[in-house]
């Protein structure tokens, strides 16, 4: 028998015997191993990195020591405005219900804003909080706690201003779909650490999946292994995880032996590395079985944690989707994406008017989120892992006036121009405001970052150079940061 | 040299690892005195270490290496980076070999050193004179003849030849022949993508024994007569075609486009030629009296995703779908990378930027335009017998209105005299108006919908009245603005005591029918849903229009259209004019004129009752008006240059050949003779479906930046085979493959030959593919017995995960199919773009946004999820189950049956004690717990034997092929 087959084998009974991880010493992972000796890290010549294909998500070292081992992406779809929560702008609040000066609408595309709207103020009061005097409005009184953690960019600009090309270009860098997420990225990058769970999951609340559909967690051009796993807080959290009725976990177990019995012997015969490689999956996703439904399982904590985060288990929703953001980064899962719908305050209906429904999704997310932020600092988490919050663009200073008229309710439009995404943890400065947007909030205006230097800064600290994360497709080395896109930086203002 | 890091590769990497990276053409050796051959030695260095910034995009130093003529020349610096001839005076190799950190080539930020015996090899190039080909891929196919092979007797099919020639030279001997079994097993799923039935099985391999060649033969000739076959090889189709049942984007609402769906499987079915299938999906509607058929098959292009998300701009997305046609076609017929080259010239082949935007301008002529409604498209009449008859009535129906129309434009061309109508009074509903000189009128402020425009002056006579809507630019390269359509258009005479009274209208004409409105003497006239230039409408009164003294016209517009999310789409700039020319009226009262009108309604009431779905195709623009391309700005639509005349890349434009100056032409050049292309990547298609990976790997990628063919003499042999010899059919080609020795050997490795060849690149063994992801639904259905062969029709739904849909803005649900339509082959299963069907996107389907030239093949976790827990998959377990009791009393036999069913291979003794022994297990627990067994079967015994079905459709055996 070819001796690399035996090798494998022998490890996979190994394995099966002692449950142990499967990959840290095994034969499977022989030529990741090699690369990493001989040269110190996976990259090949060209700067593409090699990845082992049987094990594509075995643990693999960046380009550099990472600040960040994993990341929890807090996206709000919709796009919240910033001028109600975090970019107070007092001189907007001179000018609302002026009519829009001419020279703000030349050249512009909206959405929906036609002729010339009136300027709209910031709807709530706001006040500065901690130490570091973060400005932020009364919606979020939980949050004001934490804002010592935080690092907000407050001149972040974008050049799409519908949902679905706004939201593949922050998580993809591309505004059509067909490239990889930053998580397909992230687990090609540094495959994940803990193969009992797929390494890049995504959960939505608010009734709905993201605008632009599941291209924003898509694997793009990378192999499809990449792509996130959407799991859900009610049912099962991953599909088809559970052992279908009529078959129980010994059944399974036994029958599984069975498999791999005979498997192996298939293996030998035929000396295909594939089939090794297939038994080692199906241990896997036994595995997986077990140690994702217990992951998921959110009445494994305590009363006080559901107190801190506000869960309800068994409903979907933002707050239970934190709690397992955590539970999941406890894990090694390296890239947890949550979506929460329904931030679209355009003023065209209550359940998104800035006057109604805003103020339902501000107390949706802001008990969760802060509790997230203090829970994992107090489990040692925050360190290493990279907490981002942010809508695809941002809102305009003016009042929307959908075809021309008056709106039902009080909204404002689409406008990539400025908005606000915040960061804690991971490498990040605490207790910052980089960057600045212009007296209205209108356009991003002192230290401008860009979607794409925001994807540079998160390669950054996960320990890549983002012009060398790349992988060959349409006849070019392609990377996250886009590489039509000339100018792009890391946003050094904000490592800590 | 590059034998030597094989070797370091081969005793230090893991066999998959070294499968990935050791390329086959790399094992032969190269003698020091050879010459250099350019393509195989150099070129590769350069696409390696040189191009990224001395090519077709960064030109650092004024140096590029992406022609010869480009490479001697001097750069910045004066010096010349390649001196033919003369490595001593060759910067390029001085730098190479520099220690100097700011002078050494390629920059050590940039990547590593070459070696010292890639440095060699370039000086042996350059003394060599430099010589500089043509990168393999855009030269002709040459079929070479292969030099004596050691076992003549070995050779079935000429392709055989060129697999046993080079393993001559590599020292390796073929694989023994499969076994009937699992030669039969490969070659059905393969060419029908489903297994063989028992009987199948049994008699084919009795037949084996008396004669293997004629029993293959009449099997394969079986297979690829069946209808399963174009189900099967449709499905790789589709992937290309991007084709999808929903539009994509934000909301995702469903598309109709399943009728080309059909056409695709009919086509495979029927063996259209491959020349023949090229150019019905890329121009049928262009040929000569178009068949219902013809017209369907350009739906292909028709899969472009559509943007209905509320406020987005049109154009963005009508570009969008054009840019992408020309990157499918350039990745599904000719494997080429040409999306690069919409933003620059292509970094490594010679391609230059404005080629990409001549070739766009083939596809920028059709009507469509990111429209809700997938404007234009066409009736399948449900009744395949009416088809033709629909389609033809459409045809005629779109060629009387455009001759109605179009008689106008000699009359307006001719009319000199048209007077301006300066209104002294304007009345708009929102913003203001005001006139300029001449009579231009321009609005300002907020134009929502609904708004409207009146203006008057006194009243002259009048046979014919123009209006003008003109763009806020006059430069065209910042068209086209946003809609400018009048929806309502009224004229009114008020005389001097203040009486009104409306001129009726009788006809109009315009500059070109192209937007999905129809103009009519009441309105819906300008650009919509963009002013693309400005546009013109003459409104002709029934009668000539005289006056009475003193009284005063008014003209009346309004706008009421909108694009998706209520944006309007108002008039904002436009000018009225007036003629008394007599032609107009004589051309409204002309007999001939009132015979067309009523042919077209004859047409349309012939047309309107058919009963049909509605299908996107491509419809091309009225020829007197093409749409101008220009070429983008580092690939920017809002930043436009010159216009281009369509064109293929000067590449590959053959000497002497006519020029190719529409989409027909281009689609017949793509499958004739001076296309280098479309038959090596068809061939290394279907190669890549039979063997697993393409004799390119990279199928999507023949360029330089590509992986070279493994065996490039066999890759140009069945080019030439499949469309000389075989005249493009598909079915031949595939015939002559699967018969083949090398497509016949057994798939069985020795350990030397794994870790010799672990990729199997070499070809000393036969294949062995994990089934696709319509095979691993369908075959799970084959071999319980549920599978469905009905054929055709919309989509179906089968069982999957409560809430896996859920997109916004969009109450489709997904409706469970009830009876045999909850097993339908895979390839009938609904495909939404935003949320693939969950089974499919596990085993590696693509989500059909873009066109897929290649499923990598993963192996995963997820996967045996899949194939042990979803329900779908446990039914089935439990159909086969059911299926081998009914066909005997006994376990072993039952169980080998279960086995010969999913595998086709005769169970072990050890498989069978294995699984009776899980059964036996089973049984046990299931007796202590009825309440267990009675979710899988009647009785603790039938659920043990469910669950050793799941178990065994969970064979490895089972899921490859």
């Amino acid at each position: 028998m070819d001796p690399h087959i035996a090798a494998r084998l022998r490890h996979a009974e190994l394995e099966h015997h002692t449950r142990r991880h499967f990959l840290s010493q095994c034969g499977l992972g022989l030529g990741a191993l090699w690369f990493t000796a001989t040269t110190g890290r996976s990259w090949g010549g060209s700067g593409t990195l090699v990845k082992d294909p049987s094990q594509p998500l075995a643990p693999a070292a960046p380009g550099f020591a990472p600040k960040a081992k994993r990341v929890i992406y807090l996206h709000m779809a919709g796009a919240p405005s910033q001028h109600e929560l975090f970019d107070f702008k007092p001189e907007l609040l001179k000018l609302n219900g002026k009519e829009c000066p001419k020279e703000f609408l030349e050249g512009r595309q909206f959405a929906f804003i036609q002729g010339v709207p009136k300027m709209l103020g910031p709807q709530f009061p706001f006040k500065q909080h901690g130490q570091s005097g973060a400005w932020v409005s009364d919606r979020l009184p939980h949050f004001t706690s934490v804002v010592d953690d935080v690092c907000f960019i407050k001149s972040m600009h974008t050049d799409q201003f519908n949902h679905g090309p706004a939201q593949l270009l922050v998580h993809t860098g591309s505004q059509n779909p067909g490239a990889p997420s930053i998580g397909a990225w992230a687990t090609y990058g540094l495959g994940s650490e803990n193969q009992n769970l797929p390494g890049f999951i995504v959960l939505t609340s608010g009734g709905k999946n993201p605008d632009a559909g599941k291209s924003v967690w898509g694997s793009g051009y990378l192999p499809s292994v990449y792509q996130g796993v959407q799991c859900r807080s009610e049912g099962e959290p991953v599909l088809y995880l559970n052992d279908p009725e009529g078959i129980n976990r010994p059944l399974r177990r036994r029958s599984l032996d069975a498999l791999d019995r005979i498997n192996r012997r298939i293996a030998e015969e035929t000396g295909d590395l594939e089939t090794v490689t297939r038994i080692a999956q199906y241990e896997m996703a036994f595995r997986m079985q077990t140690h994702a439904t217990d992951a998921f399982d959110l009445k494994l904590e305590p009363e006080a944690v559901h107190k801190m985060y506000g869960t309800q288990p068994g409903r979907e929703s933002f707050a239970n989707n934190c709690l397992l953001a955590r539970r999941l980064a406890e894990r090694g899962v390296r890239y947890i994406q949550l979506f929460h719908w329904g931030w679209d305050s355009h003023g065209a209906a209550a359940s998104e008017a800035l006057n109604k429904g805003f103020g339902d999704r501000c107390r949706e997310v802001d008990q969760p989120m802060t509790a997230l932020l203090k829970d994992l600092k107090q489990r040692g988490l925050l360190e290493d892992t990279l907490v981002i919050w942010g809508g695809e663009f941002g809102r305009t200073p003016m009042l929307e006036n959908r075809g021309g008229g008056e709106m039902a309710f009080i909204g404002r439009d689409h406008n990539p121009g400025a908005f606000t995404v915040w960061m804690a943890g991971g490498g990040v400065k605490p207790g910052t405001t980089f960057g600045e947007s212009d007296p209205i909030g209108y356009e991003a205006m002192t230290d401008k970052v860009s979607v794409h230097d925001l994807h540079a800064t998160i390669l950054q600290l996960l320990g890549f150079d983002h012009e060398m994360l790349t992988y060959p497709s349409q006849g070019v080395n392609q990377r996250l940061s886009n590489i039509t896109k000339t100018g792009t930086k890391v946003v050094k203002g904000i490592l800590a | 040299m590059q034998g030597g890091a094989c070797v370091i590769a081969a005793t230090f990497m893991c066999p998959t690892l070294q499968r990935f990276l050791v390329l086959p053409w790399l094992i032969s050796t190269v003698a020091a005195e050879e010459k250099v051959d350019f393509n195989r030695e150099i070129r590769p260095l350069l696409t390696k270490h040189c191009t990224a910034c001395h090519g077709g995009v960064k030109e650092a130093g004024g140096v590029s290496f992406v022609s010869r003529d480009r490479a001697i020349a001097e750069g910045e610096s004066g010096e010349r980076p390649v001196v033919p001839g003369d490595p001593s005076k060759s910067d390029m190799l001085r730098r190479i070999r520099s220690q100097d950190p700011d002078e050494v080539m390629p920059k050590p930020k940039h990547g590593p050193p070459l070696s010292s015996a890639e440095a060699a090899l370039v000086e042996r190039w350059i003394a060599q004179g430099a010589e500089w080909t043509n990168h393999w891929a855009f030269e002709k196919p040459v079929d070479a003849p292969v030099s004596a092979v050691s076992d003549e007797s070995w050779i079935t099919s000429p392709l055989d030849r060129h697999v046993l020639g080079r393993l001559d030279r590599e020292k390796l001997k073929p694989s023994p022949a499969a076994p009937p079994a699992e030669w039969l097993r490969r070659a059905s799923l393969d060419l029908t993508g489903v297994p063989p039935t028992p009987d199948e099985l049994a008699s084919f391999v009795g037949e084996f024994q008396a004669d293997p060649r004629a029993a293959k033969e009449k099997a394969a000739d079986r297979l690829l007569a069946s209808p399963r076959f174009g189900e099967r090889w449709a499905a790789v189709w589709l992937d290309l075609a991007r084709y999808s049942d929903t539009y994509g984007f934000e909301k995702d609402p469903h598309r109709n486009i399943w009728p080309y769906r059909d056409w695709v499987i009919r086509a495979f079915n029927e063996d259209m030629p491959y020349d023949r299938f090229t150019i019905e999906q890329l121009a049928g509607d262009l040929l000569p009296n178009a068949s219902a058929d013809q017209r369907l098959a350009t739906a292909f292009h028709r899969n472009t995703q559509c943007n209905t998300e509320g406020g987005t701009d049109d154009e963005e997305f009508r570009v969008a779908a054009v840019l992408d046609r020309v990157a499918t076609t350039w990745t599904a017929w000719q494997a080429t990378t040409f999306g690069c080259v919409q933003c620059h010239s292509h970094p490594y082949d010679p391609i230059r930027h404005d080629e990409f935007y001549q070739f766009a301008a083939f596809f920028n002529n059709t009507l469509d335009c990111d429209q809700d409604d997938d404007f234009p498209r066409m009736k399948v009449a449900h009744d395949a017998a009416k088809r033709d008859e629909a389609s033809t009535l459409e045809s005629r129906i779109r060629s009387l209105r455009n001759q109605i129309n179009d008689a106008g434009l000699p009359v307006a061309a001719t009319t000199k005299d048209w007077a301006p109508f300066v209104p002294d009074s304007l009345k708009p509903s929102h913003g203001k108006l005001s006139a300029y000189p001449g009579g231009v009128i321009r609005s300002e402020g907020t134009l929502p919908m609904g708004n409207s425009h009146e203006v008057s002056a006194p009243a002259a006579p009048f046979t014919a009245l123009k209006l003008d809507i003109l763009p806020d630019s006059e430069d065209p390269k910042k068209w086209p603005e946003r809609g400018s359509f009048a929806t309502r258009f009224e004229v009114r005479l008020v005389d001097a005591a203040g009486a009104s009274s409306p001129v009726a209208m009788k006809e109009v004409f315009v500059d070109r029918l192209d937007g999905p409105h129809e103009p009519g003497p009441g309105g819906n006239v300008g650009g919509f849903p963009k002013l693309e230039s400005p546009r013109w409408a003459v409104f002709v009164p029934a009668a000539p229009v005289t006056p009475p003294p003193g009284s005063r016209l008014v003209v009346f517009l309004k706008q009421d259209a909108q694009t998706t999310g209520n944006q309007a789409t108002p008039v904002r700039n436009f000018s009225i004019a007036l003629t008394s020319n007599p032609a107009w009226s004589q051309l409204i009262t002309d007999p001939a004129r009132a015979e067309l009108w009523q042919k077209l309604g004859e047409a349309r009431a012939a047309y309107q009752p058919i009963p049909g779905v509605m299908v996107p195709v491509m419809v091309e623009r009225p020829t007197h008006s093409p749409r101008e391309t220009r070429v983008f700005a580092r690939g920017n639509r809002l930043s436009k240059e010159n216009p281009v005349e369509p064109g293929i890349p000067a590449l590959f434009q053959a000497a002497g050949a006519a020029p190719v100056r529409n989409r027909l032409d281009m689609a017949r050049w793509l499958v004739g003779k001076d296309n280098p292309l479309a038959a090596r990547v068809l061939v290394n298609r279907l190669w890549a479906e039979l063997f697993g990976t393409g004799i390119v790997r990279t199928l999507e990628d023949f360029g330089t930046s590509g992986e070279p063919p493994s065996h490039p003499g066999l890759l140009d042999h069945l080019a030439l085979r499949q469309r000389d010899h075989h005249q493009w059919s598909i079915k031949k080609m595939l015939r002559e493959i699967v018969l083949s020795s090398t497509y016949s050997q057994s798939h069985k490795a020795s350990p030397e030959l794994v870790a010799r060849d672990p990729g199997n690149r070499l070809l000393a063994r036969g294949p062995r593919v994990r089934l696709t992801a319509e095979m691993v639904r369908d075959q799970t259905l084959a071999a319980s017995g549920l599978l469905s062969v009905k054929m055709f029709g919309p989509p179906v739904y089968p069982p999957q995960p409560a809430g896996v849909w859920n997109s916004v803005y969009n109450g489709d649900s997904w409706k469970e199919s009830q009876g045999e339509d909850r097993y339908r082959r895979g390839i009938y299963t609904y495909s939404k773009r935003t949320s693939g069907f969950p089974g499919f996107l596990t085993f590696d389907a693509p989500s059909r946004d873009l066109c897929s030239a290649r499923r990598i093949t993963s192996n995963t976790p997820l996967q045996a999820l899949v194939t042990l827990n979803d329900p779908a998959h446990i039914e089935a377990a439990r159909a086969l189950a059911r299926r081998v009791s009914d066909q005997s009393p006994d376990l072993q036999a039952r169980i080998a049956a279960a086995v010969l069913l999913a595998t086709q291979r005769e169970a072990t003794p050890a498989m069978l004690q294995e699984l009776a022994a899980l059964h036996q297990e089973a049984t046990a627990e299931y007796t202590k717990s009825p309440e267990l067994a009675a979710k899988l079967g009647a009785d603790p015994q039938s659920a043990a034997l469910t669950l050793v079905a799941n178990t065994i459709l969970n064979l490895d055996s089972a899921l490859n092929r």
